[in-house]
């Protein structure tokens, strides 16, 4: 019985040792769990176009009542969308994803889509919101970052 | 020609008095059991894959293999210190349904054929129940496959 206590002790021990980070939460870490509303991000040519750009299509795209939560970031070639699904709207995600497709390449002809319901993307797009807010964080990095998410995204097995 | 009608009146005798003694199945207490011990072991599959999703690079898409993967392996660890037994027993199709149930059917025959050698014994019978398992899985989901592929190129979906 002792033995048994030890052990659940040790258990908990180990198991709650992972709470001792610095204590810093950020956005990204509670991303799955609340509504974050990132804005939207822009990398490379920070011109007022493009930023009126970005802030369109994230507006364009929040005005869908299926959705609560957006992230839009925007590099020179691709513009990449993530978004969070109403729960029981999660049954229509793939007929969602083809409409807000339609919609966004009619309205942005000249735009390059990638548009992702997908957590993980999610999260990653939000931490690369994140990270954008240091000054540390180069625009070559921040690229790289978005072509590794778009990469995940294409991921099949 | 009726069952009843081919029994001797002793036996039909025998047959009420059984009646009379059986004790009833508690068909509505079993559902309720199975209900919520099969719901908690996925509780526990979507905490791992939110696990796979926070910590690795998996994506929701891809995080399922993983998980399927670590489940089995739990419930194997699990039915080899003798407590998936008993909640087997306590839940029924509960925990037999979800894949959890497959790692248990492999190493309880592994572990019930064990004095007959390790050839023999564990490795000749460790797949006796869970063989029909992954035979019928792979030929259903082949059949499956083949009409998906039929549906595509004919332009249905």
């Amino acid at each position: 019985m002792k033995k048994r206590l030890l052990l659940m002790n040790a258990f908990s021990l180990i198991l709650l040792s992972g709470c001792s980070d610095d204590g810093k939460v950020t956005d990204s870490d509670l991303a799955l769990l609340k509504t974050t509303h990132p804005p939207a991000v822009l990398i490379d040519k920070n011109t007022k176009e493009n930023l009126d750009l970005v802030q369109n299509i994230e507006h364009d795209v929040e005005k869908m009542k299926e959705l609560y939560d957006v992230a839009v970031v925007k590099s020179n070639g691709d513009t990449l969308v993530a978004y969070k699904v109403k729960h029981l709207q999660r049954f229509h995600m793939k007929k969602i994803e083809k409409n807000m497709t339609k919609m966004l390449e009619e309205k942005y002809p000249d735009e390059n889509f990638i548009v992702s319901s997908d957590y993980k993307i999610f999260i990653e797009a939000v931490e690369l919101q994140e990270k954008m807010k240091n000054p540390d964080f180069t625009d070559k990095k921040a690229k790289k970052k978005l072509d590794k998410i778009i990469k995940l995204k294409n991921e099949m097995t | 020609m009726s069952k009843k009608g081919n029994k001797t009146p002793e036996q039909q005798q025998y047959e009420k008095l059984e009646q009379k003694h059986e004790l009833k199945r508690p068909v509505l207490k079993n559902c309720i059991r199975a209900f919520w011990v099969g719901g908690l072991i996925c509780t526990v599959g979507q905490a791992i894959t939110y696990f796979y999703i926070y910590f690795f690079n998996f994506t929701e898409q891809t995080a399922g293999n993983p998980t399927v993967a670590t489940m089995i392996f739990i419930s194997m660890l699990l039915t080899g210190f003798g407590v998936y037994d008993r909640l087997g027993q306590f839940a029924g199709a509960g925990s037999a349904v979800p894949v959890t149930g497959f790692g248990n059917a492999v190493i309880s025959a592994a572990i019930e054929h064990r004095t007959e050698g390790f050839v023999l014994g564990v490795g000749g019978n460790m797949f006796k129940l869970a063989g029909s398992v992954i035979l019928f899985g792979v030929f259903s989901a082949f059949v499956v496959a083949l009409i998906k592929t039929l549906l595509i190129i004919w332009g249905v979906i």
